[in-house]
């Protein structure tokens, strides 16, 4: 669980790598000190707001709502996170919970009421049991309760308010979760201030992006010029979500599903699980076109959310940062979805590392990854799909979950090993330093994103036999 | 050597091992700013618990805790005056 996503600063003189001899496609205009000093007068800021909203317009469907909370928090810099925990509660109890598909409101108060009272007692009573290990006691009772639930008798009133607390309390589980571990910090915020971080109003998925309070009270503007080069950053990736986007919707998939007419790949999965045929290397293409698009989607969407928290005033590190010149399994796990491998690495790696195994520094380590990359991840992702638990029952809903299971086993294993090998300033060149680990550790997670299924229709056998048309080992 | 030379030169010798030679003050983030990474993160840990006795299991973890060179020497004074 290493490496860097560091949009934030220049990389070290030896890792940086010219790019057409230092063209950029987007100019670092946060270095240029007119532009800095523009972005900090009134005009300069409504300038850069009014951009912004041209490039949410084109990205997000409720981007009027956005851009007036991303306005008054730029207007009022000394309330930031004030603004940030209104925002939030407005975005949350006046756009999400009242039109999911039964109004949510109730459980979203209750769910947020138990939230301030397990902060107070994890902060209150530190040496408890609840203090001392507050993740692991949140994750297990939402564990207990999930299962619990799913033995209700179905369509009674229990089983429903049961299943609506349990939907609003998953989405925000791993937004306690951080808010439990600044808890214990001395200069831990209040519980009014770590609202704000529950779903913040600049969007995510259950995946808490820029983390926790901790994190936000680090990265936030505290001054006008910092403020300046936050927005002006964020402006940027904002721009690299709607170029990229333009890519992918102009460019990539009408040539390569249009004119080249390489299949889809869930088209191409459900036909190999009916028994059809296909030609190898049409596998290979498709899995690899799929592989491209999921990177490019997470890029977009990702930058998306990082460019709005940026332009709140912190500066936040990206989610997804060039993850095609990883070298190893674990950096290019680290670069490609950056949040969800902080999360785990937050509430899995560290405890594990920090109490196990402590005098077997190789077990040590191996253990910590296994902790967060498979258990870790595998629950994350069977406790994000609540409904299918609700519709199918726990034990069905797990025993549909192997290939996931199996992808995380095998996940854990690589960034392992990655990991235990001796990690050295690349001095081989670009060839046998950079292209060559590029391409085993593209290859590595092409093939694995075969297992990287957690619709649940299908069992592990069915992405064995795609693999095996892969290699041309089928019929 | 000072407690913060010894923290100093061991965080300098992990950046310069990831080809990172620039200089780094007392206050500067080291962690939450992605110059060093969680595995890095593992690497300091491991040594303030072997160099000079701080236990993690006990005190608990995060980042923010080793984000900084005075954060760092910090702790261990702490850790120090706790039996």
């Amino acid at each position: 669980m290493t490496a860097a996503a560091d949009p934030g600063r220049p990389g070290p003189a030896s890792a940086r790598a010219p790019f057409l001899w230092g063209f950029r496609l987007i100019p670092r205009i946060e270095t240029y000190p007119e532009v800095v000093s523009f972005a900090q007068t009134d005009i300069g800021k409504f300038t850069l707001l009014g951009i912004f909203a041209i490039g949410l317009w084109y990205t997000h469907p409720l981007w009027q709502v956005l851009i007036v909370l991303l306005a008054v928090v730029t207007l009022l810099p000394q309330y930031r996170r004030m603004v940030l925990t209104f925002g939030t509660l407005v975005w949350g109890f006046g756009i999400i919970w009242p039109w999911t598909v039964r109004p949510l409101l109730l459980p979203a108060a209750m769910v947020l009421i138990l939230a301030a009272l397990l902060f107070w007692a994890a902060s209150r009573f530190p040496h408890s049991g609840f203090g001392r290990r507050p993740v692991a006691s949140l994750l297990t009772g939402f564990a207990l309760s999930v299962l619990l639930a799913s033995y209700l008798p179905r369509g009674g009133y229990l089983w429903a308010a049961s299943w609506d607390f349990l939907t609003v309390a998953g989405a925000y589980l791993w937004f306690i979760a951080y808010s439990l571990l600044d808890a214990g910090s001395k200069s831990r915020d209040p519980f009014a201030l770590q609202v704000g971080t529950y779903r913040p109003f600049w969007g995510g998925t259950n995946t808490p992006f820029a983390k926790g309070a901790a994190y936000l009270r680090r990265i936030e503007a505290h001054n006008p010029e910092q403020l300046a080069v936050a927005q002006l950053k964020g402006l940027k990736l904002l721009a690299w979500s709607v170029l990229l986007d333009l890519f992918l919707r102009k460019a990539f998939l009408p040539v390569v599903h249009g004119r080249l007419g390489i299949p889809v790949y869930s088209q191409l999965f459900e036909l190999s699980v009916q028994r059809g045929s296909f030609p190898w290397y049409v596998g290979w293409a498709s899995l690899i076109a799929n592989f491209i698009e999921d990177l490019a989607r997470l890029s977009i969407f990702g930058h998306r959310i990082i460019a709005s928290c940026r332009m709140a005033g912190f500066l936040a590190l990206r989610n997804t940062c060039r993850p095609l010149a990883s070298r190893s399994i674990a950096e290019f796990w680290n670069r490609y979805y950056y949040y969800f491998k902080e999360l785990l690495v937050d509430c899995f790696f560290y405890p594990t590392f920090m109490r196990y195994f402590k005098g077997h520094r190789r077990w040590r380590l191996f253990a910590a990854t296994f902790a967060a990359a498979c258990f870790g991840n595998a629950f994350f992702h069977f406790f994000r799909d609540l409904g299918y638990i609700e519709e199918s029952g726990f034990w069905k809903a797990l025993a549909g979950f192997q290939a996931y299971i199996f992808y995380t086993v095998v996940l854990a294993v690589g960034i392992g090993i990655s990991q235990l090998r001796e990690r050295r300033v690349e001095t081989t060149g670009w060839i046998r330093g950079r292209l060559v680990p590029a391409f085993w550790v593209i290859g590595f997670f092409c093939i694995l994103s075969v297992f990287d299924y957690t619709d649940k229709r299908y069992p592990l056998q069915e992405c064995f036999r795609f693999l095996a048309h892969l290699f041309n080992l089928t019929s | 050597m000072e407690r913060k030379a010894v923290i100093r030169e061991f965080v300098r010798e992990l950046l310069a091992r990831k080809g990172d030679t620039e200089p780094f003050s007392d206050e500067a983030s080291l962690l939450l700013s992605g110059r060093l990474q969680s595995v890095d993160a593992v690497e300091i840990a491991v040594f303030l618990e072997e160099e000079f006795g701080v236990d993690f299991a006990e005190r608990g973890f995060d980042q923010e805790m080793i984000d900084t060179l005075d954060a760092i020497s910090a702790l261990v004074e702490d850790s120090a005056k706790t039996p």
